[in-house]
C-alpha cells in the first residue's frame, strides 16, 4: 500500500522527528546523566556589594554629609551541582523500603484496576449491544467520565468518601482512612473514569461484528454463552489486546489521582510508584534519585510492553 | 438482529438507565454540592437533591468566578491547550501523511509509527525532572511557553498515530490523480489530502485539547501562578485552606465542563482517537 519513495517524505517527516528528539529523546538522555549523579540545587551566597538605598521614586537617600546612604547587598545564586555516583542511585532503589512498597500498590492497582474495567466494559458492552430505550442518549452519558479532568476527579471523589455524613457513608467503611480500603477507592475512582471508555470500544468492536455472523452461528446452537465463548471473544481479541496495551500505558502512570485523592496515604499505603517518584524529585529535591526511580519504571514498562504486546507492531505495518 | 420480548427490552433498559445513572453520579454530586451553602454540604444527607433537601443557592459559583486566579488560570489552559494542539497538528499532520503515504528505508514505516507510538508508554515523571532543571536554568518556571512547549511534545505522538491511520484509510487515487495532473507531492497533501481527512483530523485536536487541558504533572511542576492552569489552581486552592467542598465542586465543574462538552461533540471520532486508530468508531 506504501508506495511512494520522492525526498519530499523528509520534509514532511523530519520536523516531528526533530520535535521528539529534542524534547523527549534529549531530556530521556539528560535524565539518564542526572541518574548517575548525586544532584545538589542549592542557593548558595556569592557574594556581598554596598548598593545605595533608594527612595521610591528612584533618587537616593542621602547621608548627613552629603553621601549616599548605603546597605549591603547579598547575592545569592541558585546552584545545581552534579556530582558523580555511578549506580549509587539505582542501588538505594533496590534497598528502599518504600520503593518497595509503591511497587506492590502499583501492581496491585494496575492488575486489579484494568482486570475489572476490562471485564465490566465487556459486559456493558454486550448490554448495550442489544435494543434498549435510549440507548444512545445512554451512551452519551457514559461518555462523561472518560474526559473528566483527573484532578478534579480525585476532589470530586473526596466529597463522595467523606466519611461523616457523605454519600457512601452509610456503608460504614473506612474509603480514605484505611490503609486497604484507601486502595480499593483509588480502583473505585479508576473503573468509574476508565470504564466507559473499555465499554466504548469493546461495543464499537461489538457493532462492527457483521450480523450474518451472528445469525449463523445461531442455527448452530442457542445458547448465548457458547456464541460469546466461541464467536465473539474471538473476533474481540485483538481489541482486547490494544485496549489491554492502552490501560496498562496509563494505570502504571498513575499519579493525578493520588495527588489529589489520598496524597499516597494514609501513611504510604496508597503512594504510587510514580507518586513517590515524583515526590523524591519535587518535594525532598532529591533530582539524582527521582531519574534513577523513573528509569527504572520505564525499563520495567518497556520490557512488559515488548514482552507481551509485539504483536501489535504488526497492526500499525 | 434476534427477537425479542418488548418485556425483557424494558427490562434490560432498566439495567442499563441504572448503570448510567450510577456512573453520572459523581458529576450529579459535584452540581449538587456546587448550589448548597458551605455549611448544608455537610449537613445535607441522602441524596442531595435541589429544591428538595435544600434551597439551591448560587454564591460559591459567584464567589469563585469572580477570582482574578480563576479567571487567570481559566486563561491560562485555554492558552497552553489550544497553542499545544496546534503546534502538534503542524508537526504531527505532515509527519502522519509521510508515514501513510510514502516508503522509508533505513528505518522502516512501521518501527516509525511504533517510535512515535512508544511515547505514550514512556512514564512522564522520566522527563519531568530534566524539563524542570532545564526550564529552570533557562528562568523559563512558571510561564505559558514552558508548559506549551511540554504540553506539545505530549500530545504530538497521538496526532501522528491517529492521523496516520486517517490518511492510510483515505483512497490514495485522488492524491494520484493530482499528481498525474502535475501537481507535487506538497500541493497533493495540502489540497486534496488535508481536506478529505479534515473532519477526523478536527476530532482528534479536539479529543487532543482535552487531554492538553487535564495535563497535571507537568503543569504542577512547571508552574506556580502566573502560569498556573486549572488543574493547579483546583489543587492550589485545596492544599491551603484545607477540602472546602462547596468551591471544590465549583472548581471542578469548571475545568470538567470544557472536556467533557468537546468529548459530547466529538463523540462520533472517540473511539478512533482514544485506541490510536486501531479500532474504528
Amino acid at each position: 500500500m506504501i508506495r511512494w519513495t520522492g525526498r519530499v517524505k523528509f520534509l514532511f517527516l523530519l520536523p516531528a522527528v526533530l520535535w521528539v528528539l529534542s524534547f523527549t529523546v534529549f531530556p530521556l538522555g539528560y535524565s539518564l546523566y542526572l541518574s548517575l549523579h548525586e544532584v545538589e540545587r542549592k542557593v548558595v551566597i556569592t557574594g556581598r556589594e554596598k548598593v545605595p538605598v533608594l527612595k521610591a521614586d528612584g533618587t537616593p537617600v542621602l547621608k548627613a554629609d552629603g553621601t549616599p546612604r548605603t546597605r549591603t547587598k547579598v547575592i545569592r545564586e541558585l546552584q545545581t551541582t552534579f556530582t558523580w555516583n555511578s549506580f549509587a542511585n539505582y542501588l538505594r532503589a533496590f534497598r528502599d523500603e518504600e520503593v518497595k512498597e509503591a511497587v506492590r500498590v502499583t501492581v496491585i492497582f494496575t492488575v486489579v484496576a484494568v482486570g475489572t474495567e476490562i471485564l465490566l466494559g465487556l459486559g456493558l458492552a454486550w448490554l448495550f449491544n442489544r435494543r434498549l430505550y435510549a440507548r444512545g442518549f445512554l451512551r452519551s452519558v457514559m461518555i462523561l467520565p472518560i474526559f473528566a479532568t483527573p484532578v478534579a476527579v480525585g476532589y470530586l471523589f473526596f466529597t463522595i468518601f467523606y466519611e461523616l455524613g457523605g454519600p457512601l457513608s452509610w456503608t460504614g467503611i473506612p474509603w480514605l482512612s484505611d490503609p486497604d480500603w484507601a486502595l480499593v477507592s483509588i480502583i473505585i475512582v479508576d473503573l468509574w473514569q476508565w470504564t466507559p471508555f473499555c465499554f466504548l470500544v469493546f461495543l464499537a468492536a461489538l457493532q462492527g461484528i457483521p450480523e450474518e455472523m451472528i445469525e449463523t452461528a445461531m442455527l448452530d446452537t442457542n445458547s448465548q454463552w457458547e456464541i460469546w465463548r466461541y464467536v465473539i471473544l474471538p473476533i474481540l481479541r485483538p481489541v482486547i489486546v490494544i485496549v489491554l496495551l492502552l490501560r496498562f500505558a496509563e494505570a502504571v502512570k498513575l499519579f493525578d489521582i493520588i495527588a489529589t485523592l489520598t496524597k499516597g496515604g494514609p501513611g504510604i499505603a496508597t503512594q504510587s510508584y510514580s507518586y513517590l517518584a515524583f515526590n523524591r524529585g519535587f518535594k525532598m529535591n532529591d533530582f539524582g534519585y527521582a531519574s534513577a526511580l523513573a528509569f527504572l519504571l520505564l525499563i520495567a514498562v518497556m520490557i512488559i510492553v515488548t514482552l507481551f504486546f509485539r504483536r501489535l507492531r504488526t497492526s500499525y505495518e | 438482529m434476534i427477537r425479542r420480548s418488548r418485556l425483557s427490552d424494558a427490562f434490560w433498559s432498566l439495567v442499563a438507565l441504572l448503570v448510567a445513572m450510577l456512573f453520572f453520579f459523581p458529576l450529579y454530586w459535584a452540581i449538587s454540592n456546587s448550589l448548597r451553602r458551605p455549611v448544608e454540604t455537610f449537613t445535607v444527607t441522602g441524596l442531595g437533591m435541589p429544591f428538595v433537601d435544600f434551597t439551591p443557592t448560587l454564591d460559591n459559583w459567584r464567589l469563585q468566578l469572580g477570582t482574578p486566579e480563576a479567571y487567570n488560570a481559566l486563561a491560562n489552559s485555554s492558552i497552553i491547550s489550544v497553542s499545544a494542539v496546534a503546534i502538534a497538528l503542524l508537526l504531527g499532520v505532515p509527519a502522519a501523511y509521510a508515514l501513510a503515504r510514502f516508503r522509508f528505508f533505513t528505518v522502516p514505516n512501521r518501527d516509525l509509527t511504533i517510535w512515535f507510538l512508544s511515547q505514550r508508554v514512556l512514564p512522564p515523571v522520566a522527563t519531568a525532572v530534566p524539563f524542570f532543571i532545564l526550564f529552570s536554568s533557562f528562568d523559563m518556571l512558571d510561564t505559558r511557553l514552558a508548559l506549551t512547549l511540554v504540553s506539545a511534545t505530549f500530545v504530538l505522538p497521538f496526532v501522528v498515530v491517529i492521523c496516520r491511520q486517517t490518511f492510510y484509510d483515505l483512497p490514495v487515487e485522488l492524491e494520484e490523480a493530482a499528481l498525474v495532473d502535475g501537481a507535487g507531492h506538497v500541493k497533493a497533501f495540502f489540497w486534496v489530502a488535508l481536506p478529505l481527512a479534515a473532519p477526523a483530523i478536527a476530532a482528534a485536536a479536539l479529543i487532543m485539547f482535552a487531554f492538553a487541558w487535564n495535563e497535571y504533572l507537568f503543569a504542577v511542576i512547571l508552574t506556580i501562578k502566573s502560569a498556573a492552569t486549572l488543574p493547579v489552581h483546583i489543587a492550589g486552592g485545596v492544599d491551603t485552606r484545607g477540602v472546602q467542598f462547596w468551591f471544590v465542586a465549583v472548581r471542578s465543574l469548571i475545568a470538567m465542563v470544557p472536556p467533557v462538552l468537546l468529548a459530547l461533540v466529538a463523540q462520533r471520532y472517540i473511539v478512533h482517537g482514544l485506541t490510536l486508530g486501531a479500532v474504528k468508531g
